[in-house]
């Protein structure tokens, strides 16, 4: 039963697939060839992910057709898709965290690791060695999984979604979706090195926001565009720009951070006075934020700098430390003390932390600043439908209506909302922005880019926890380096003397 | 530059996926379509069911459950339970019996209160100690059994003179119980302080993610302490009812109530974990919760059974109104 080296390992046409009021797919087309890494990238609200779902049997399309080497399948679950050999790592990292490397590798399919019912560890560490030999790593199987750090679980998860090989006597096709969007630059390194493994006996499905590494470790790439295929190109000498010109379907502009708009820093307007800030995981921190300035924090993952946001934001103990704004002292004892003296944040983790999905997206605009669209104790319809569409003017905010549950609209649109939460009322001081941009495309990243130059310039003084070590030299005045829950440097960062992203990693290890 | 969402005009998408809208739409409407077919079951099994007298002694006996139903809603509404609520109302059938001679007509604000502090101490303790308010309620519910035991000397308290509570038993209209005009009017009143004000916003964000709440400076401890302090007032004053019904408290007089409050609630399509719902859905399902019970010797069916049916018709409940996508692990 062999196939021939030329049928593609996966091949999908016209899938369509319709979700109340929107068609995630509209007749997408595409190919994954046998060991090949093929690239997907469009949008927000593109599809990518509905297709990926498709491919592993989570959405079940509404028309089309998929077919593994040639063969028109239908996939109603995951194990349909494992027994055809497609396997997806998940983003949101599946793996059970009191559990040993070994036991999530093989859970639920731990065959001779286990006899009458009770684990043989013998056997367990074995069978699990040899799927992590499969991608070569050295992680000890017995170890537990929230023992290891973020990029050696997530090649955990790819030692497990490899078990499919066990399954279907054909080379496994392996589907990431957006998996460096949590990793850091050295991580990502480790992830590509594996990608690149896994292409001598599998073929894989990446997509990324990056398009640079999409280039970078890619061999194909094909583009969505509104649930459509429009396109693809050989990753080999293609540069971003072009693949950015086929996403949009225009060209876009090259002022990515906006430098021109920023913000003239009222340093002798000191906003935010940081000293001696301690907490559970950062100690003696100084932090100074001026009116109109943006300071970007970086550091490695235990670095602590989420940490220190959080306890801006009364969102975690403080130990010792004062605070000042506007050079009166303040206690934030909670979240709501932060929001009433003026402060703002943007959590990381926008679908669980930043938003409440069923919820409307005036009702999330609105939810920090109740008074913006109250009269007295009462909430004002009018009040708030002006307030609310005003904001979705301003921001360009793509909703079918404010009254959209906001987790139909895209990841773009959704953190735009997050944001305006802040500015309903007009009385934002100081704006923690923990990855305003994880996971927003190219073009949603330069209007929140844009959207903070704004509020900077209106005086707003904001903390950043950029996403990257280009975005933060973009978009920061001044750049802090934290290491192990301290300020190891300040490295100055004005329009113009840019520091090089060697500087800063130099200080940061 | 731009980011397009994938929306159909508003206008095709209404026609082109009518399918789903129209199922979701009859979801919402599931309690009431429930409440008239037991309605027209009942009328075709007994004739004499459709009778103002017959009516009017269902409108009696739900009120009280309408009245526990609506208060706990609140909890459920921020993804928590409260299962004191029969326990709370018996203790406070017992301090109404017991304060009636004393206080007079101050008795009935007093058992209120004093319920609702009861609900305020067990929403502290959810809160500060960050307790499950499964547990919290559950302990509470056997402490506070115990409690009435006690006070009552463990038998019922006979009112003597009950003439501050007995308009409750009055007739609106003549035919209208007072209890049930009240229930309603208790419904009535939580729904437009949840409707008017910034609460809906505050309690559905906590019951749909309390993290997403807290970091958005909604005051969830608040909104939390605060749905038990109803939710511990309601328990009083449906204890006031029957009370007003029985002419006497007792340590054990409302407890065959939890059940079918939570079935009321669960009936009615509040998700149980927390959210989505509503008061005006938990009347209903009250309703058809009384109706059953009122149902079951009509058709025929020992009322011995009525237990196995609060169990059946909260797991279906539960069943058909979880949102599947929001639960991950099963506990
Ligand atoms: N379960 C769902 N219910 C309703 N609409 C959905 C659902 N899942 C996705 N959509 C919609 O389908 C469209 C495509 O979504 P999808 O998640 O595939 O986009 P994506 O390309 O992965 O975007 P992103 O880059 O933001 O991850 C979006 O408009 C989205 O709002
Ligand atoms: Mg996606």
């Amino acid at each position: 039963m062999s196939v021939p080296a030329s049928t593609p390992a996966l091949e999908v046409r016209g899938l369509v697939k319709h979700y109340p009021g929107v068609t995630a797919l509209d007749g997408v087309d595409l190919v994954v060839r046998q060991h090949e890494v093929l690239g997907l990238v469009g949008e927000n609200g593109a599809g990518k992910s509905t297709l990926l779902k498709a491919l592993v049997g989570l959405v079940v399309p509404d028309a089309g057709e998929i077919r593994v080497r040639g063969e028109a399948v239908k996939l109603r679950s995951v194990v349909d898709a494992a027994d055809h050999g497609i396997g997806m790592v998940f983003q949101e990292q599946s793996l059970v965290p009191n559990l040993t490397a070994a036991e999530n590798i093989l859970l639920g399919g731990e065959g001779p690791g286990v006899r009458r019912g009770v684990y043989r560890w013998d056997a367990m560490r074995r069978l699990a060695q040899e799927q992590l030999d499969k991608i070569g790593s050295n992680i000890d199987p017995l170890v537990r999984t929230d023992a290891l750090s973020f990029a050696d679980r997530q090649m955990v998860e790819i030692a497990k979604v490899l078990r499919i090989e066990q399954r279907s006597q054909h080379p496994p096709v392996i589907v990431l979706d957006e998996p460096t969007s949590v990793l850091e630059a050295k991580e990502i390194e480790t992830l590509f090195a594996q990608i690149r493994r896994l292409r001598e006996f599998a073929s894989v499905v990446f997509v990324s926001h990056r398009l640079d590494e999409v280039l970078e470790v890619c061999d194909r790439v094909a583009v969505l565009r509104n649930g459509q295929s429009v396109g693809e190109l050989a990753a080999a000498g293609a540069v971003p720009r072009e693949l950015h010109r086929m996403m949009i379907g225009s060209t876009g502009s090259d002022d990515h951070y906006h430098e021109n708009a920023a913000a003239v820093v009222e340093s002798e307007r000191p906003r935010l006075t940081v000293r001696g800030l301690s907490g559970t995981s950062f100690q003696d921190v100084d932090l100074d934020v001026a009116a109109g300035e943006i300071v970007a924090i970086v550091g490695v993952h235990g670095s602590g700098r989420e940490d220190v946001c959080r306890a801006l934001f009364g969102a975690e103990p403080v130990t010792a430390g004062e605070i000042r704004m506007d050079g009166k002292k303040i206690n934030i004892s909670g979240t709501r003390a932060a929001c009433a003296a003026g402060i703002g944040y943007v959590p990381a983790e926008r679908k669980t932390e930043g938003m409440v999905g069923p919820m409307s997206v005036a009702e999330n605009m609105t939810l920090a600043k109740q008074r913006s669209r109250c009269a007295g104790p009462f909430v004002a319809p009018g009040k708030q439908a002006a307030v609310v569409d005003r904001w979705i003017d301003r921001l360009c905010i793509r909703t079918p209506g404010r009254d959209t549950p906001i987790q139909r609209l895209s990841g773009g649109n959704q953190q735009k909302v997050v944001l305006a939460r802040w500015l309903v009322d007009g009385d934002i001081r100081l704006l923690l922005l923990d990855h305003p941009t994880r996971g927003l495309d190219i073009g949603a990243r330069s209007e929140v880019y844009r959207l903070m130059r704004e509020l900077a310039a209106s005086g707003v003084a904001t903390v950043l926890l950029a996403d990257s070590l280009e975005e933060a030299i973009g978009m920061a005045d001044r750049i802090l380096v934290m290491n192990d829950g301290r300020v190891v440097s300040e490295v100055a960062c004005p329009a113009g003397g840019k520091p090089s992203p060697l500087d800063l990693v130099k200080e940061m290890v | 530059m731009s980011t397009p969402v994938a929306l159909k005009p508003a206008a095709e998408a209404a026609t082109g996926d009518g399918g789903p809208r129209l199922g979701r739409r009859l979801t919402g409407f599931m309690p009431l379509i429930a409440l008239l077919a037991l309605v027209v079951a009942l009328a075709i099994a007994d004739p004499g069911f459709l009778t103002q007298r017959s009516l009017t002694a269902v409108a009696r006996t739900a009120a009280p459950l309408i009245v526990l139903a609506a208060a706990a809603t609140l909890i459920v509404l921020c993804g928590g339970i409260d299962l004191s609520i029969a326990a709370v109302a018996s203790l406070s059938t017992v301090l109404l019996a017991l304060w009636l001679p004393h206080l007079g007509g101050l008795a009935t604000p007093a058992v209120i209160l004093a319920a609702a502090s009861i609900g305020a101490v067990q929403g502290v303790a959810h809160v500060l100690l960050r307790i499950p308010s499964f547990i919290v309620t559950l302990g509470g519910m056997s402490i506070l059994s115990a409690v009435a035991l006690v006070v009552s000397g463990a038998g019922t308290v006979r009112v003597v003179d009950d003439s501050t509570v007995k308009w409750l038993e009055l007739y609106v209209g003549g035919y209208v119980p007072m209890s049930f005009v009240m229930a309603l009017v208790v419904v009535a009143l939580i729904a437009l302080a949840l409707r008017l004000t910034p609460l809906r916003s505050w309690i559905s964000a906590t019951g749909y993610s309390e993290s997403a709440a807290r970091l958005a400076g909604t005051p969830v401890d608040l909104v939390k302490i605060g749905a038990f302090v109803v939710s511990g007032a309601g328990a009083g004053f449906a204890a006031i009812m029957l009370v007003s019904r029985q002419f006497s408290g007792g340590p054990t007089m409302a407890d065959n109530l939890l059940l079918p409050a939570v079935a009321a609630i669960v009936v009615g399509g509040t998700a149980i974990t927390g959210g989505h719902g509503s008061v005006w859905r938990s009347l209903a399902g009250a309703l058809v919760v009384t109706l059953l019970r009122v149902g079951l010797p009509i058709v025929g069916v020992p009322s011995a059974y009525e237990q196995i049916l609060y169990g059946v018709i909260i797991v279906i409940a539960v069943t058909l109104t979880l949102d599947w996508s929001k639960v991950s692990i099963i506990k």
